[in-house]
């Protein structure tokens, strides 16, 4: 007696200690991680790429940007919509800056700043080639109009600043201002932009429910004074916002569902309220406690480990379940202690098997599975432990209930079961379901793309669809990483990569890429500059009379030759430099391509990007970086899946891994023999469920194989506990129907989850599980009479 | 750039103009251009551009042919002092001949140019005759009487007024004269005469179009 209220007293200390932990760490927010990306390891083997990667998606995952418009809208009415909505959302004071009218763009700024070094540039085309200086000014005098931005007669005569200026790749989105707006046109259609800054992160939970709140409020208002017209969105935010909103939801839904199903699953075997409290609380302790020890292992908890953790529900019960089952089974006779005594080295043998299996999903270095392996590893121990310290003294008192009748149906099974299906018939059937599933294996395909990470509310990606071909924005992850010792290696490295990339430039759909965009295009490299200078000093300067005829026959003002000559003079020494490009205000748009001085054991210690736009063929640009220097593609979404991949193979090897551990395992308990057959009916469901899924056609992805795991462990512990069922056997038989009942309640309800990957792992554990269960009885007629 | 805004709304208005025979009353020429633009499918007319520019000793002339189709855009075809001609498509200008000869082309996509699309939107809000379109980009003041009348229009965004102080145009069954007076003091007059209408292009310009049309260009 004393014993069991020493371990109660344990267990309480235990909880008080949790409790605090749990208050001290939850007193603020939730910190609830929805960013999918987060739960990867790095990618990249250049710690810059990983770098540029953040750099690149922070710049664009802290907008949101709408459109508003419809069909035939006239202007006027457009420009007040979009600056009253602008105006509301401002007014919520959620964002941190509002952007619905810019300030008219003016070319010929672009112009007055490169003027001063106007004998350092020269367009792509004439860098290439020397051309006619008659017919240059010819063409500039009759030229009824001018391309694009550009300078006066007098400051170009030869037109080549003009052609520097027309090789700019200004135009590369799809928009242009209108009466102070930033407006997309398609068809005879005209969209109105307006773009908003978060205050903080798009994955923190009350940017994205205040941003939520305040979209909707600005929505509303435009509709009602609007009518008509349409608002279209988009924003890393609204992604995370629906993310986290449906994993909540997914939550409360599982949560709920596998705990209601479970408790009236407890109370139809126990016909008891008792067994349902103590069952919660031991659950309610590993739940705890899991949630605690990750957050402070992690620093934060993620979306997945939560929706994995509301399922872990199922696994962490069977515990007190089979505690449950002995006292059933014991009737009058109960014990607690020696109760305990008799489950405790199934229950150990299964914590155990359970551990391991987790223990190795812990090493993988991959943020998403260790974190659930954590969760799963101290859920579990501290759900175990609460039957050994806490349950012998909660339930003390024999069951009323006449066991004999309570484990009626289970014991009739049995019989039947000990009397029907030899050994000879569970080999057959083995061999029957392995003969049955062997097609389907050869049929298996994979899938390792990174979206099955991410569900994404068809109406959102609709219209970020819309948004992204009325504006030309792209989304791309893949991009060129330029490195270099001193900005000037930067800036060389990029123009070698932007002389290969421009043949393979085009609309057509033969065409590699559409376009590219990088910081060399508006900043020449020093080495260049000279070249270019070179280049004007041969072709205008060299012959001073010459080019003083020339304007003259043009009938142009003598001074101006004059004042060219001298220009060309004093500008000997001056060097346009990428910080004289950034103090610009028109180098905004582009200042994401610098990366300046990054710190990295790359080429060297500084480095750009250059964004290719429209790509058509991914491996050709990967293709073309591996032949320069100080060049590498960076390709994302493309690492992610090939880390996928990497651990999908990496985790049949830990499956097949755990496999032989728990059999070492069970080897020690139940000799090499018995073991094998305790391990059959696992074997078997994996061989039946890869079958199933060869048939089914749906191909396996990395989070399959973390649901075998599972049905791995659970498997086990089912033919453990039937084993080890001894006298009891019924109540035990009873016990594991009633674990995996809750087990396939959690988990076959993970089936229904939104995301792509928690589905997967729910139809795994659905389908394993419970042929795992079906067939687990198999190892009474493997077991030696003695233990019958 | 400011010559290409200039001049292109020049252009614009002025094609727009020839398509708009005698308008009844002065103040409604716009309206009177959307009521009758249906007439004409193509107007030809000659031109005489004269360039006043700080930057000469004498002011630049012009001379060529002008041709305004409803349905492909204009063909501005300078004869004189050389010959080179402009194709003025919707989405994409084309430069023909100077010096190389008919062979040698530049192809340039408006959407490429910043402020070309707007000013081709003018441009079509002309030739829809869409009165409201083009009072987004200027104040529009008519006078005059069918037979004699002009139209004065000044810009509305500080954008266009930059390089942009105003342009004019008169004359009577089609338009004789444009002025466009740009910020900087340079000053552009377009003569147009002979001015014809015609239900149709011919072989030679429908090349000329359809070679614009084809996207084979560049």
């Amino acid at each position: 007696m004393n014993g069991m209220r020493l371990r109660a007293l344990l267990w309480l200390t235990l909880a008080v200690v949790l409790a605090i932990a749990a208050a001290v760490q939850f007193a603020g927010p939730l910190p609830l991680q929805s960013n999918l990306l987060a739960l990867l390891p790095p990618t990249e083997r250049n710690p810059v790429a990983e770098h540029a990667v953040s750099r690149l998606a922070e710049a664009a995952g802290d907008r949101a940007i709408f459109l508003i418009g419809r069909p035939k809208a006239d202007t006027l009415e457009l420009g007040k919509a979009a600056r009253d909505f602008g105006a509301q959302l401002r007014a919520s004071e959620v964002f941190r800056s509002v952007v619905d009218e810019i300030p008219p763009f003016d070319p010929q700024q672009l112009a007055r700043f490169y003027f001063p070094y106007r004998f350092n540039l020269l367009g792509d085309g004439d860098r290439a080639a020397s051309s006619d200086l008659v017919e240059r000014l010819q063409r500039k005098l009759y030229t009824p109009f001018q391309f694009g931005p550009g300078y006066p007669l007098a400051d170009d005569p030869f037109g080549f600043g003009d052609a520097w200026l027309a090789g700019l790749p200004l135009k590369t989105l799809r928009l242009e201002t209108q009466d102070g707006l930033l407006v997309a046109r398609s068809g005879g259609n005209v969209w109105a932009m307006v773009s908003a800054v978060l205050p903080g992160s798009a994955y923190d939970g009350s940017i994205q429910t205040r941003v939520a709140a305040a979209v909707a409020g600005a929505e509303a208002r435009l509709k009602q004074d609007f009518p008509g017209l349409e608002v279209l969105r988009t924003g890393t935010v609204f992604y995370a916002g629906a993310a986290r909103q449906s994993a909540e939801r997914e939550v409360d839904f599982i949560g709920a569902g596998s705990l209601l199903g479970m408790l009236l699953l407890l109370y139809l075997v126990f016909r008891s309220l008792r067994p349902l409290g103590l069952g919660l609380l031991s659950v309610g302790f590993g739940v705890a406690a899991a949630a605690t020890v990750t957050v402070a292992v992690h620093g934060e908890l993620h979306l997945i480990t939560l929706v994995f953790g509301a399922s872990l529900i199922g696994e962490a019960i069977d515990y007190a379940v089979q505690y449950f089952a002995a006292h059933l089974g014991a009737g009058n006779g109960w014990e607690p202690m020696a109760g305990l005594r008799r489950i405790a080295p199934g229950l150990l043998t299964a914590l155990a098997t359970s551990l391991l299996s987790y223990a190795a999903l812990m090493l993988a270095p991959f943020p998403a599975l260790s974190q659930i392996a954590l969760f799963a590893l101290v859920g579990l121990s501290a759900a175990c432990a609460s039957v050994f310290l806490l349950l012998p003294w909660l339930l003390k008192a024999p069951g009323k209930r006449d066991p004999e009748a309570a484990v009626a149906l289970p014991r009739r099974f049995l019989v039947g079961w000990k009397k029907h299906v030899g050994r000879r018939a569970c080999l057959t059937a083995a061999a029957a379901l392995l003969a049955l599933s062997a097609p389907g294996w050869s049929r298996l395909a994979s899938n390792d793309d990174v979206r099955i990470l991410i569900s994404r509310p068809p109406a959102l990606v609709a219209q970020e669809e819309k948004i992204r071909e009325l504006t030309g924005f792209g989304n791309s992850s893949q991009f060129f990483l330029v490195e270099g010792k001193t900005p000037e290696e930067v800036l060389h490295n990029e123009e070698r990569l932007l002389e290969k990339l421009a043949p393979l430039a085009g609309d057509d759909d033969k065409s590699v890429l559409s376009g590219y965009l990088g910081v060399s295009m508006f900043v020449p490299s020093a080495n260049r500059q000279a070249h270019n200078r070179q280049r004007w000093e041969r072709s205008v300067f060299a012959d001073e009379r010459r080019l003083r005829e020339l304007l003259s026959d043009a009938s142009l003002r003598d001074e101006l030759a004059e004042r060219m000559i001298e220009d060309f003079a004093n500008s000997n020494s001056r060097v346009l430099s990428v910080d004289d490009w950034f103090q610009s205000p028109l180098s905004t748009p582009f200042r994401h391509l610098w990366l300046g001085k990054v710190a990295g054991n790359g080429a060297g210690q500084f480095a750009a990007i250059v964004q290719p736009q429209g790509i058509r063929d991914v491996g050709r640009l990967a293709e073309l970086s591996g032949a320069l220097d100080g060049v590498t593609f960076v390709d994302k979404a493309g690492s992610v899946s090939r880390l996928f991949q990497e651990y999908r193979q990496w985790g049949i090897v830990w499956l097949l891994g755990a496999l032989v551990l728990i059999y070492g395992v069970l080897c020690l308990r139940y000799g090499p023999a018995q073991a094998a057959f305790m391990l059959l009916p696992t074997a078997l469901a994996l061989a039946v469920v890869l079958g199933a899924f060869g048939y089914m056609a749906t191909p396996l992805t990395l989070f399959n194989l973390m649901g075998f795991m599972l049905v791995v462990g659970v498997g086990v512990n089912y033919a453990i506990f039937l084993r080890e069922g001894g006298v009891n056997a019924a109540a035990t038989l009873a016990g594991v129907l009633l674990s995996a009942g809750t087990t396939l309640l959690s988990f076959g309800l993970l089936a229904f989850s939104s995301m792509p990957a928690l589905s997967s792992f729910g139809l795994t554990l659905l389908l394993g599980i419970c042929v795992a269960v079906l067939l687990a009885p198999m190892v009474l007629s493997f077991a030696p009479e003695a233990s019958r | 750039m400011k010559k290409i805004r200039s001049l292109l709304v020049g252009l614009m208005i002025a094609t727009a103009a020839l398509v708009s025979p005698l308008p009844a009353r002065a103040a409604d020429v716009l309206n009177q251009i959307g009521a009758q633009i249906e007439q004409f499918q193509v107007v030809r007319a000659e031109f005489v551009q004269t360039k006043q520019m700080a930057a000469l000793k004498r002011p630049l002339v012009t001379s060529g042919h002008l041709t305004f189709s409803r349905q492909h855009g204009v063909l501005w075809q300078i004869e004189k002092p050389y010959r080179v001609s402009y194709v003025l498509g919707e989405t994409k200008i084309v430069e023909i001949g100077g010096s190389g000869g008919d062979s040698v082309r530049r192809v340039r996509e408006t959407r490429d140019v910043p402020g070309l699309a707007q000013v081709g939107r003018v441009f079509r809000a002309m030739l829809g005759a869409n009165s409201d379109a083009l009072r987004e980009y200027f104040d529009v003041a008519a006078q005059g009487t069918p037979a004699q009348w002009s139209i004065a229009l000044t810009p509305r965004q500080s954008q266009l007024a930059r390089f942009l102080s105003g342009m004019e145009l008169s004359g009577g069954r089609f338009v004789e004269e444009i002025r466009i007076s740009e910020a900087g003091g340079d000053d552009t007059r377009i003569r147009l005469s002979n001015s014809q209408g015609a239900a149709a292009l011919n072989d030679a310009e429908a090349t000329l179009f359809g070679t614009e049309n084809d996207g084979s260009g560049r």
